[in-house]
């Protein structure tokens, strides 16, 4: 998507654009060599991906039912379920909030950072650490700390709230939330090393010539830097975008199970239960096209909503 | 001069944030070493003992000990397979001037735009049809599929620094296109294969939907991040079995963060740079 990468040498690498009469000539031995690649790709992404839309227009109510054509069928079905309308109200509400808070908060704080300020070695390696935890870590972590004896409960019983203790996880006014601090906790820390190391490269000469103008911290931030790197937070964005739009299944999966009711179903989840607990093939992959659609429509919005503009 | 005093409510949220993502890793190794009566009495006391009985009790109870094995077979067959694919495939792209090059390229960036968890039920469909569902086998060669995209672009950056000069050089000696790859082209994007094995390296080893539908629950094929969440079922709810089991599946990540902390934060911001 991007044209320039940092190697781990940190110098910028850009894709010559070699067009020598020589290098014509040889092609014809090596091109042959990216057929595997391309092989192994198309049997194992490509065509589960458009099976996907075969599926969706199937009537498949379990593994081992006779397979039906449904047509529109199970769009109808989908569309008709209160269930679906929860999911697809559950993960507006997730994105709505998880990701502007995500990706502005991650920015500020890899501002912070790139300003190279004491101990920020230290906190470096911190922030880092959520991205290296695997999510079934992660959800025994939240799930230990969330349980009614848990960390969060017995931290607001020692600081006298015991009034306001829950089970978090297991209350419809709260489960959702949970997922979404979940998304929060983990993905600040992630996203402001991304963006630090961004940061990191964008010419010190920018920011002192801001500041002899008189230009604050938050204006040099926001004013002088971010439009600078503005493509970038874009693509952080598709990326947190993509990771909480499709990887809401496993929290929910490992958390709550959707429940209590559909408070907490997302449309990732959604898929993967009306897959494997409910077999009802033909509506779980009615979503996942949805979900892929979805999906494609938010990633172009996003890539608009940052296009460079200057 | 630069942190002066305006910066005091930035470094206090700052160190807020940090203490936050901190908390729940203390409590985490913390209740790994206590009874359910001490975790729920005092969540935030120190451990009184530095006993490994709950590490004991998650190993045996969740069978984790053939679960990390079978984790880290699955790691390392498919990291294999993905740099014998790729290195390849970038060597191709990267020397080609060619249309078809330029299409073969086109088609892997193409890759980051398609959310693989979508395929979840054909690809179970696709390991039923070939027979190894319930496998090791077809994650190792499933993973690999999911890795192409980033490692073959992440190479052939790489590759593209390389002087053509190098490769006239052997073909003077009398290399094969073959021998140029071995010799020249591999040896000299060494920085790129590592960051190709970092990075795959944390997909694989936390790779956890996939490996629950079709790996699934059996104890002799599981890796450990499907037989992680057993533990929350099997032990009732003893958190302290439960975070001891779940510091064991953190120790070999840890361990390779700390010590390659700089070239591993490098691999993955790269790595986010080209989705």
């Amino acid at each position: 998507m991007t044209t320039t990468m940092s190697t781990p040498g940190g110098t910028e690498v850009r894709p010559a654009p070699a067009k020598s009469p020589v290098r014509g000539r040889r092609q014809e031995g090596g091109t042959i060599l990216a057929v595997p690649a391309l092989v192994w790709y198309l049997v194992f992404m490509v065509g589960p991906m458009i099976a996907i839309f075969v599926i969706a227009a199937l009537h498949w109510p379990g593994m081992l039912q006779p397979v039906t054509f449904a047509g529109w069928d199970n769009v109808r079905t989908v569309f008709d379920d209160p269930v679906f309308w929860d999911a697809v109200r559950n993960t507006a509400v997730q994105l709505a909030v998880a990701l502007p808070i995500m990706i502005v908060c991650a920015y500020m704080l890899g501002y912070y950072v790139a300003q190279k300020p004491p101990g920020h070695r230290v906190l470096r390696y911190l922030l880092f650490i959520p991205g290296l935890i695997s999510t079934p870590a992660k959800a025994m972590v939240f799930y230990a700390a969330l349980s009614p004896d848990g960390l969060v409960n017995g931290a607001l019983k020692s600081v006298g709230l015991g009034s306001v203790t829950d089970a978090w996880l297991a209350s419809p006014s709260t489960a959702l939330a949970c997922l979404i601090v979940l998304d929060v906790w983990g993905g600040i820390g992630f996203t402001a090393v991304l963006f630090a190391a961004r940061l990191g490269s964008v010419p010190e000469e920018i920011g002192e010539a801001a500041q002899l103008d008189g230009a604050g911290h938050w204006r040099t931030m926001w004013r002088v830097h971010f439009p600078v790197i503005r493509d970038y937070v874009g693509v952080v964005t598709m990326l947190q975008f993509l990771w909480t739009f499709f990887g809401s299944a496993q929290h929910v999966l490992l958390l709550t199970q959707g429940g209590p009711g559909s408070s907490s179903t997302t449309l990732s989840f959604l898929v993967y239960q009306k897959a494997f607990i409910a077999a009802d093939l033909g509506y779980s992959q009615t979503v996942g096209v949805i979900l892929f659609l979805v999906g494609l429509v938010g990633l172009l919005t996003i890539r608009r909503t940052f296009r460079q503009n200057y | 001069m630069k942190h002066g005093k305006s910066w005091l409510p930035a470094h206090i949220l700052a160190w807020a944030y940090a203490a936050l993502l901190l908390v729940p890793l203390y409590y985490l190794l913390a209740s790994a070493f206590k009874t359910n009566e001490e975790i729920f009495a005092s969540p935030f006391s120190l451990p009184t003992s530095l006993s490994f009985g709950n590490f004991g009790t998650a190993f045996e109870s969740a069978d984790l000990g053939l679960a990390v094995v079978n984790s880290a077979l699955v790691t390392a067959f498919s990291l294999a397979l993905t740099l014998a694919l790729a290195i390849p495939a970038a060597f191709a792209v990267a020397r080609s001037t060619g249309r078809l090059g330029a299409f073969v390229e086109k088609v892997f960036s193409l890759g980051f735009l398609i959310p693989t968890f979508a395929a979840l039920f054909p690809t179970f469909l696709l390991a039923a049809a070939t027979g190894l569902f319930h496998t090791r086998m077809f994650m190792v060669l499933f993973l690999p599929a999911t890795a192409m995209p980033l490692s073959v672009v992440i190479l052939v950056q790489f590759m593209r620094t390389i002087p053509k000069e190098m490769e006239e050089a052997a073909r003077i000696d009398g290399a094969s296109t073959f021998g140029v790859l071995r010799h020249v082209y591999t040896p000299m994007c060494m920085p790129g294969i590592a960051t190709v094995l970092l990075l795959n390296f944390l997909t694989f080893w936390n790779e956890y939907l996939y490996s629950l539908v079709i790996i699934g629950p059996d104890p002799s094929q599981r890796t450990v991040q499907v037989a992680l969440p057993t533990l929350k079922s099997l032990t009732g709810t003893d958190y302290g079995v439960l975070t001891a089991g779940t510091v064991l599946t953190l120790v070999p990540v840890w361990a390779v963060y700390t010590v390659l902390q700089k070239r591993m934060q490098q691999a993955l911001v790269s790595g986010a740079v080209k989705m």
